[in-house]
């Protein structure tokens, strides 16, 4: 559950204080958040991938199962965050179970 | 496909790990696919099929450094990861070894493997459904096959969540 939480507070949000930053900033600034997304696609079974959310995050069956329903339907899901290298390192054990995530900067 | 009742889940959990449950001609086909799939991975990286095995990690266009230095260093670790994953599963299918936790994720990635790469072949969409592919389809084998791991995939996902 403390994931879940955690997963709820970064979820990404436009907050009023990105509007100082500039507008083609492609540095990366250390303190927003990355994001790993997963994309729908035809492929994937659902009961598969609400089974890797819960293997690989430790998500509950509910959260798991919610994520999986927010990619079918939304056509994507933020499944996790943090800093740049852990969103690396989930984003590549994603795509060893064959799911399409991708990753990007928070607000970015 | 022949629609057999079967006996047993083709896979199933107990108390000493996963079984595989199948017959000796199903063993030699996913045998047979696996080979293929680990010759398409030790082939060219671009071949089409494989798109979908290889997606890119950044997404965002003004990324595209990051990208090109995260294919760099993690290409050739995913390609080994899967050629790792198949090797197991053939061995087990082989042996008829019971599968850890460990040697179950590994079937599963296998078989998604192969229905990522026939999926793309067959441009399948979400509605996939075996009863509208007809039987004059040059395709009708292929679109079996994809129904077929399809069913393995979930059993093994049932069988772990057992």
């Amino acid at each position: 559950m403390s994931l879940h939480q955690r997963q709820n507070e970064v979820m990404p949000a436009p907050m009023p204080v990105e509007l100082d930053e500039p507008r083609n900033d492609e540095v990366t600034t250390p303190d927003r958040p990355w994001i790993v997304l997963v994309w729908n696609d035809p492929i994937n079974l659902m009961s598969y991938v609400t089974f890797v959310f819960q293997k690989l995050f430790g998500y509950s069956l509910e959260k798991a199962t919610s994520l999986m329903l927010d990619v079918h339907h939304k056509g994507r899901a933020v499944v996790s965050s943090g800093v740049k290298e852990k969103a690396e390192i989930d984003v590549f054990r994603l795509h060893e179970h064959g799911l399409w995530a991708t990753m990007q900067q928070d607000g970015g | 496909m022949i629609r057999r009742r079967r006996p047993h889940a083709p896979i199933e959990r107990t108390a000493g790990g996963y079984v595989i449950r199948l017959e000796d001609a199903e063993r030699n086909l996913l045998t047979r696919l696996l080979g293929e799939l680990s010759a398409l991975l030790t082939g060219p990286p671009d071949a089409p099929v494989l798109q979908r095995m290889f997606p890119p990690a950044y997404h965002l266009a003004h990324d595209e450094e990051s990208e090109t230095e995260y294919q760099r260093l993690m290409h050739d670790d995913l390609v080994a990861s899967r050629l790792d994953a198949l090797t197991t599963v053939s061995t087990a299918l082989r042996d008829h070894t019971v599968l850890d936790e460990t040697g179950l994720r590994a079937l599963m990635q296998s078989l998604n493997a192969l229905r990522l790469v026939l999926g793309t072949l067959l441009d399948v969409d979400e509605e996939h459904d075996l009863d509208d592919v007809s039987p004059d389809d040059p395709m009708v084998g292929e679109h079996h096959l994809y129904g077929y791991l399809s069913y393995l995939l979930d059993a093994a996902v049932r069988a772990a969540s057992s």
